[in-house]
């Protein structure tokens, strides 16, 4: 009896979380997947399918419905494009309609397949540490697990609302394969927009695309827009990379988020090689964006480095860094108080996850080492801070 | 301290009560927005003076009433007004009062919804039928901009009013559409600005002041450029013809290194977006009164610092007539939107 009304007193807690949420603007309804309010400020949020890039953003938890994210990538790997399946993955099953430019259908084919939720994962994890771990101290091992997930604040601070959440509400983020392929029957939904070479600027195309396909769909309809390599030569054609086409392609984009600002979520990625960041352009396309997200992979030579690199030898060692120059709606208010930002970010990715976890120097032994590789990607940073 | 002023102290003097014709300049970079900043200059010109005034430098300025007009070319209207209320600015109500008036430069510039069938299905969104409605109450007082307010004004802002509070989305005075090129294109922009800024005239009386804030105009030369046939030049004398109406001006611009260094270090590399650029921001910097320049920390990035505020004389100030007192502090931007701006080594 009293395991029960304890249950049914877990609800209103919930809907505190949504008060705020309805006087402050308009909400998504409750009821949507794969939506939840911000536990900073209760705006709708959404998840980019990787669970600690959604931890990375400024206490949001998730990608706050009605913004941009830019992954810029370093280099000739693809780790922005996993983070791009990851997103549109995480699209399809939460029955978003996503909406992808550029890529042919092939792309939409190759999303990675679905294990399950992010939470369910995380404790398979845990379990099987666990199993290999000597039992001393069992009540602070978790202690050390909340600080290795990148920046989980949301989860310490209300785990009540954590496991309310969990219990009613499906999951918000899921956790996905690379190497297997996602089925699921809402992946026929997908839309893919070409980029037809013309003339004049493609864009205007894509936009009246989007801009239909949106006011067109029912009202709690959830849109994604995943737009990968952006102005990659071998998707767009030579003009589109001049200023007035794709600057107004990214200011009308902004326009559209904000018309729409509960219903639609977008991430691009831009391969920095082309448009290095020192670039007008690029720092233009910086400014229209709300997150803007650095990938510096570590040179692939450099695996000697990577095995040091790792604090100890259970971790996997990070395939390069991850640095934050914007974070949706925190830099929109002006910036800083988050404690994610300005952090050293390293990155991982597996075949199961694509991790962010604070990077930390190697034990002394590897120092020399990875001095010298994290130097290109350390370079930068520095030059960025001297304006 | 419990709770922050919203206007903290060191800040007061240099975001009220602006000199006349002058025009202040705010400089930010991608990791330090100006957004706050213009939210304390909305606040300073709006908020009835009871319990700042002890804060603004000039008591006889207490007694004017102060009209603002935001154009603003990077942020909708729902993020002004959820921000400002943050500070205890109405803007919706403020608007209603004609003490306000919103210039959308960010949601139908460069590419406008057609008005074909969709549009209906376009409205619960909130883009509403708004430019066909307002596209013809633009043109009388376009036609004739600043020449002859008086005859106008109440007529045309009588329509206004009805047309704003019927069918547009409430608060935002008007949309701006770029079409064309060159200065054709630019002058559109410039008759559809003034045309507001005169009705906000209309109702003033004498001694009010009008502050134009134009939030990242250089949006419009980066996303039109010399090949569009807008320049530095175009732009900064399309800056110039708008201060002209406004008691004070204030613009906020992006001084990230790629967009100022580059035109000046690499040579013949630099892209004309990088020149152009420069060129702007620069010449303005030469004419304005004051720079408020923001940037992150040089020395990275800090739990309890957003940023560092540096405020210095422009080119355009009368040093003979009115001193300026130059100064660097650290500002904080906490989680509820407070500000605290103190000196290095402070708290």
């Amino acid at each position: 009896m009293s395991f029960r009304k304890r249950n049914i007193g877990l609800s209103p807690g919930v809907d505190r979380n949504a008060v705020p949420n309805a006087t402050s603007q308009p909400a998504a309804p409750e009821t949507t997947p794969g939506i939840r309010p911000s536990p900073d400020d209760g705006r709708p949020t959404t998840s980019t399918g990787t669970r600690s890039l959604d931890n990375l953003l400024a206490g949001h938890a998730g990608l706050p419905m009605g913004k941009i994210l830019l992954v810029e990538e370093n280099g000739t790997t693809d780790f922005a494009g996993a983070l791009l399946r990851y997103y549109a993955a995480e699209g399809v099953i939460q029955e978003q309609k996503v909406h992808v430019v550029g890529v042919p259908e092939q792309w939409g084919r190759s999303l990675p397949g679905l294990i399950g939720s992010a939470e369910s994962l995380d404790e398979k994890r845990s379990d099987r540490r666990k199993d290999d771990r000597m039992k001393i101290a069992w009540r602070y091992e978790r202690l050390g697990e909340f600080g290795a997930v990148a920046g989980s604040r949301g989860a310490p601070t209300n785990p009540g609302e954590q496991d309310a959440a969990a219990k009613e509400a499906p999951a918000f983020c899921h956790a996905f394969d690379l190497t297997k392929r996602l089925t699921h029957p809402s992946i026929t939904n997908m839309s893919f927009i070409p980029v037809m070479p013309s003339k004049e600027s493609p864009f205007p195309a894509i936009l009246k695309r989007l801009q239909t396909a949106i006011t067109s769909s029912a009202a709690n309809t959830i849109h994604r827009i995943v737009i990968p390599s952006l102005l990659n030569p071998t998707i767009y054609p030579p003009n589109a990379s001049q200023p007035e086409h794709v600057l107004q392609f990214f200011h009308a984009l902004k326009a559209l988020m904000s018309a729409h600002n509960t219903r639609v979520t977008a991430m691009i990625t831009v391969p920095l090689s082309l448009y290095p960041r020192s670039s007008g352009l690029v720092r233009w396309i910086e400014l229209l964006s709300d997150g803007v997200i650095e990938l510096c992979p570590f040179p692939h030579s450099a695996d000697a480095m990577a095995t040091s690199g790792a604090a100890t030898s259970q971790e996997e060692p990070p395939q390069g860094m991850l640095k934050t120059h914007r974070l949706p709606v925190l830099h929109e208010r002006g910036g800083g108080s988050d404690q994610n930002v300005g952090q050293d970010w390293a990155f991982v990715l597996s075949r199961r996850r694509f991790e962010i976890k604070p990077f930390s120097l190697p034990p002394a032994e590897g120092d020399t080492e990875a001095q010298e590789a994290s130097a290109p990607g350390g370079m930068p940073k520095k030059s960025d801070l001297e304006f | 301290m419990p709770s922050q002023p919203p206007l903290p102290p060191l800040l007061a003097p240099y975001v009220s009560n602006l000199p006349d014709s002058s025009l202040t300049l705010v400089s930010s970079i991608l990791g330090a927005t100006s957004n706050w900043l213009i939210l304390r200059f909305l606040h300073a010109a709006l908020s009835s003076p009871s319990p700042n005034a002890a804060f603004g430098s000039d008591e006889l300025h207490n007694g004017t009433k102060k009209k603002v007009v935001l154009v603003s070319f990077m942020r909708s209207y729902e993020f002004w007004r959820t921000e400002a209320k943050r500070l205890g600015l109405d803007l919706a109500r403020l608007a209603e009062k004609q003490q306000f008036a919103f210039i959308d430069g960010l949601s139908e510039l460069f590419y406008a919804p057609q008005p074909t069938a969709t549009s209906p299905s376009i409205s619960p969104a909130g883009l509403g039928s708004s430019p066909r409605t307002t596209l013809p109450m633009r043109s009388p007082p376009g036609a004739v901009p600043g020449r002859s307010p008086q005859p106008a004004g109440p007529t045309a802002t009588g329509a206004r009013g009805n047309a704003t509070s019927k069918q547009a989305e409430p608060g935002i005075a008007k949309k701006l559409h770029f079409s064309g090129r060159g200065l054709a294109s630019l002058d559109a922009l410039e008759k559809d600005i003034s045309s507001v800024i005169e009705q906000q005239k209309s109702s003033m009386e004498d001694g009010d002041e009008l502050l134009l804030i134009i939030d990242q105009p250089d949006l419009l030369l980066a996303a039109t450029g010399p090949s569009m046939g807008i320049g530095a030049t175009e732009m900064s004398e399309w800056i110039t013809a708008l201060q002209q109406h406004a008691h004070a001006t204030v613009l906020t611009l992006a001084t990230d290194a790629p967009l100022i260094h580059n035109a000046s270090t690499s040579g013949g590399l630099a892209t004309p977006i990088e020149t152009e650029h420069a060129a702007l921001v620069i010449g303005l910097a030469h004419r304005a009164r004051s720079v408020m320049q923001l940037r992150t920390l040089d020395t990275g990035a800090a739990k309890d610092v957003s940023g560092v505020l540096r405020i210095s004389r422009g080119g355009g100030l009368n040093a003979s007539e009115e001193s300026l007192e130059e100064r660097e502090a650290l500002y904080f931007i906490q989680r509820d939107g407070g500000v605290k701006v103190f000196g290095r080594g402070e708290s």
